[in-house]
């Protein structure tokens, strides 16, 4: 069996290395229902589970046996913890384990796929035996022996991982964030604080014979702020997200998290509904690229475009923005929610340009598409979690800096609105209509800002509003919000990036008279 | 796995529990089975299978709380995971409001709410569930314009035991099918419209036939060509019945013990008050045979009873769980809602836009939000034009904006004709004056 050393050697210069602090330090306080405080664990469903390279190859071959175009097993361990500060303490938490085995069949377009908690030989293949129904053909071995995939860089590398960060180590950190939001203003009635943070062990064994191991590392801190002036109240979020560990909550970042919690809310005290109907709608740099998101990052997955089912189906090599535009789908983007050093189906990510000065140059790829297109995955096969089939999926997505100035942009609107803080959003693939709800934003009249708004939806359908992004400033930046990206039932971490952004016209739900 | 089986999972927890330190355990052990089959143009896309089992608890450690979930059964491991949970809810802030549910609040009788199909428990052969997506992609293909249609039957069968340390064991056993098609048409352009329709149920002989959803499907995707956008202005609004459901929602969305509690709710003040025209009713119905949303007892154990939640547009009960109910002297009801169900009017969808002769119809709302303390909203829409009494263009890229109280006080007409898919009963609504955004 030359598994581990294959594995050791391999993990050496490949991802699972990555992340290896966090399993090889010594523990003094397990978390998880596993004994982190054993020595290594490469694979740590061999450790853990018994589950070993033999019977890996076993399970492959159960999945191949009538036939198979690829196929995969993949194991999942995530250990998660969330806070909540409420009234003034910290009275609630829950933990998780979640752990389980994806097993598919992909025989051209078809998928087998079947999905068991237990990682017992055999639960798992009898799940195999379930998957392997969608064909009908000629047994397939998996190739022997496994290879572990190698990844080039580290993209969220811990000093401590969760597993080894006491509870009592992160409780301060909510009543800090607490205390810095409370004393910004009088007006400030509630404060509550949610935390999260998740540690997810995956390991996916392919058909041809390759091996991939991570730890992904995420958390997230929320500051409610609940306000009330001459009997208004009104109250808003603001929350920091991340591939991160704890180290990353700095006593600066919690009072810079509790200051925009607030000025959030408060700025709310004035806020009024803009007009209703179609104007210039300027995007602010940052959480604004949810435009990026719904009005054309969705209609580039490629399994719309295999199906004919996105209204970018037959767009690609012709222009569809200005020249300065250029938008970007990366999972290599270090820290952040998007970021995942291989994807779901073990395929290396990449920064995939979607849009380059303007012209369409492709989608993003999993691996039924690729091998439908003919071309090499883009890394972009994400799932949910172990119950659930890969599918293309967005990661972080952004446009690059244009030529204009945030100013000039501003300077330029005769009568219209700023968008700078979002709840949702949600495009239609096939029509290309898209809507976005701002919960914070200004109104331009005049080429000046005169007055903040709150709480309107956007309208617009994808090309049409690519086309009319007509400037482009120089501050591009990622936001660092928690978003969740829902597709066909499941929710994957992604992030999303603008510079300033003039959208000549879009349909604002305001208010008229 | 035998229902005495999930049973003794479920009280097997408590001990362990109560022998790794916690004074009072409420713990539940499911176990589900699902199949899904996808069909896409003419061959099988998706069949998946699972068999699916967790263990979740809530803890009361020395005066403090917590609630924790495992997918890892085996014994030594669970054993691990509540002596590490047990030490989490020490390490966690004292809180007097956080206790067990006192046991004169659990059921005493088992309710007869019929919500398990013996004929999904046993499951539906690979035969009968071809027969289903294919009746259904065969009817919604039948138009020149066809570019893709996706029909899909999912179906469950779930158990779920509970016990707790103060004495209660609740069973609950539930079956639901979902058969749903989509269909994408070429449209002007590089344009395409989509749309579907799809069905839920309890029951299998509940569900309408394959054919029947699947014309459906296409129909509302041929209706969908063509749309475009219409000018800015204020109009009467109907609303189909499926798309009603979210708006009675969202004015429910803070009628709960946390939003009120907490001082983000634009209901807080309104119990006992008009939050609706006189037309609007809605019974919160745990009860209801077969509904989606019937259940014998909530998450906490409550037994469940049937609460007027709004009574000729008067806000009568919210819903409020024994932890906020503490913490905000509020009468505790039930955690949160079962089957909500809207009183009928006497016209259906097509009666209610002959009678009002011009304005826009709601088939979908697309995206947007509310604010919980002013009740503001904004959302986009997908709809018809509604001329001389009949349904008209389609509509795209148009956004309807207010304020969810004024909104439902222009409640001008409620509908005969409920949708019965889903967890909220509501019939077409009819509102007036209602500001819609577009060109």
């Amino acid at each position: 069996m030359p598994s581990r050393r294959h594995l050791l050697q391999a993990a050496a210069a490949g991802v699972g290395v990555v992340s290896m602090p966090g399993w090889l330090a010594g523990c003094a306080r397990p978390s998880a229902a596993v004994d982190l405080a054993a020595p290594l664990p490469i694979n740590p469903f061999a450790a853990w589970f018994g589950v070993d390279e033999p019977l890996l190859a076993r399970l492959l071959t159960e999945l191949g046996k009538n036939g198979a175009t690829f196929a995969d097993v993949y194991l999942q361990h995530t250990r998660s913890v969330n806070i909540s500060l409420e009234d003034g303490i910290i009275s609630s938490a829950s933990a998780s384990i979640d752990q389980g085995a994806g097993l598919r069949t992909v025989m051209g377009d078809q998928q087998g796929y079947a999905f068991t908690e237990e990682l017992t030989p055999e639960a798992m293949l009898a799940a195999a035996g379930t998957s392997a129904s969608i064909a009908r053909g000629t047994p397939v071995l998996a190739r022997q022996p496994f290879v572990l995939n190698e990844a080039s860089k580290a993209l969220y590398p811990l000093a401590t991982s969760w597993g080894d960060v006491g509870i009592d180590k992160r409780l301060p950190i909510l009543s800090a964030l607490e205390a810095h939001a409370k004393v910004l203003d009088p007006s400030i009635t509630r404060v509550t604080v949610n935390w999260g943070d998740s540690e997810e062990r995956v390991l996916i064994a392919t058909l041809d014979g390759r091996i991939h191991v991570d730890v992904r590392p995420m958390t997230r801190l929320w500051c409610i702020v609940t306000a009330t002036r001459k009997g208004q109240t009104v109250s808003n979020s603001a929350n920091l997200a991340g591939r991160r560990g704890i180290d990353w909550y700095s006593d600066e970042k919690l009072k810079a998290l509790a200051k925009e919690a607030v000025d959030r809310t408060l700025v709310l005290f004035d806020a009024k509904r803009p007009p209703a109907g179609e104007m210039p709608v300027v995007l602010a740099a940052g959480a604004s690229g949810i435009l990026l998101h719904e009005a054309i990052g969705h209609g580039l997955e490629a399994d719309f475009n295999r199906t004919g089912t996105s209204i970018y189906s037959d767009m690609v090599g012709k222009p569809i923005a200005s020249d300065f535009v250029t938008i970007v789908d990366s999972g290599v983007e270090a820290n952040t929610r998007g970021a995942i050093a291989f994807d779901d189906e073990g395929n290396p990510t990449e920064s995939t340009v979607l849009v380059e000065k303007g012209v369409l140059r492709g989608y993003l790829h999993d691996q039924i598409s690729a091998k439908h297109y003919g071309v090499k995955p883009t890394g972009s096969g994400r799932r949910q979690s172990f119950r659930f089939q890969p599918l293309p999926r967005m990661r972080a997505t952004f446009m690059e800096n244009g030529p204009h100035s945030r100013e000039e942009i501003v300077a330029s609107v005769k009568n219209g609105i700023i968008a700078e803080t979002f709840t949702n959003g949600v495009v239609q693939i096939g029509a290309g209509d898209f809507t976005f709800y701002i919960k914070n934003g200004w109104l331009v009249e005049g080429g000046k800002i005169t007055a903040p708004i709150k709480d309107v939806n956007i309208i617009g359908n994808g090309p049409d509003a690519l086309k009319k992004i007509t400037m482009a400033a120089g501050d591009s930046k990622l936001d660092a919000g928690g978003w969740t990206c829902g597709k066909d039932g499941q929710g994957v971490p992604v992030s999303q990036g603008l510079p300033t952004v003039l959208v000549s016209s879009m349909t604002v739900g305001g208010v008229n008279g | 796995m035998a229902d005495s089986t999930l049973v003794e999972r479920a009280r097997d927890v408590v001990e362990r529990a109560k022998r790794a330190g916690a004074q009072e355990v409420f713990a539940v052990a499911g176990r589900s089975r699902s199949v899904e089959l996808q069909r896409r143009d003419g061959a099988t896309e998706r069949l998946k299978e699972a068999t699916s089992r967790s263990v979740s608890v809530q803890l009361w450690v020395d005066g403090r709380y917590s609630s924790q979930s495992t997918t890892d059964l085996r014994p030594d491991a669970l054993d691990r995971f509540l002596a590490d949970a047990v030490a989490l809810t020490r390490a966690l802030q004292p809180d007097p409001a956080r206790l067990i549910t006192d046991p004169t609040l659990f059921p005493t009788t088992v309710a007869a709410i019929e919500v398990e199909d013996p004929a999904l428990v046993a499951g539906l052969d690979s035969a009968a569930r071809e027969r289903w997506v294919e009746t259904m992609e065969t009817e919604a293909r039948r138009h020149e314009r066809v570019i893709s249609c996706t029909s899909n039957l999912t179906f469950r069968s779930a158990t779920g035991a509970c016990a707790t340390s103060n004495g209660f064991v609740g069973l609950s056993a539930s079956t639901d099918i979902w058969p749903s098609v989509e269909v994408t048409l070429r449209d002007e352009g590089d344009k395409r419209a989509a749309d579907g329709d799809g069905y839920g149920a309890r029951f299998l002989a509940d569900l309408p036939d394959a054919a029947t959803i699947g014309k459906n499907a296409l129909a509302y995707t041929v209706a969908r060509l063509g749309s475009a956008k219409v000018p800015t202005r204020k109009t009467t609004m109907v609303v189909d019945r499926q798309a009603a459901g979210s708006l009675i929602s969202r004015l429910l969305s803070t009628a709960n013990g946390s939003s009120i509690q907490q001082g983000r709710s634009f209901v807080a003040d309104k119990v006992g008050k008009a939050i609706a025209s006189s037309k609007l009713s809605i019974l919160d119905d745990p009860l209801l045979p077969r509904g989606l949303g019937s259940r014998a007892f909530d998450g906490e154990g409550i037994a469940a009873r049937t609460l007027p939640i709004v009574e000729k547009g008067v806000l009568t009960n919210v819903y409020v769980d024994t932890y906020y109910g503490r913490k905000g002297k509020l009468a505790v009801t039930t955690g949160g809602p079962s089957n909500r169900v809207v009183a009928l009017g006497s016209k259906d969808r097509a009666a209610w836009i002959a009678a009002i002769g011009d304005g826009i119809l709601v088939t979908s709302f697309m995206g947007g939000n509310s604010d919980a303390n002013s009740g503001d909203f904004s959302f986009g829409i997908r709809g018809h034009l509604i001329q001389k009494g009949e349904i008209g263009a389609p509509i795209g890229e148009m956004n309807v904006t207010g304020n969810l109280l004024s909104l439902f006080a222009s409640l001008s007409g409620v509908g005969s004709d409920p949708w019965r898919a889903s967890t909220i009963l509501a019939p077409t609504l009819v509102f007036d004056n209602v500001q819609f955004s577009g060109a």
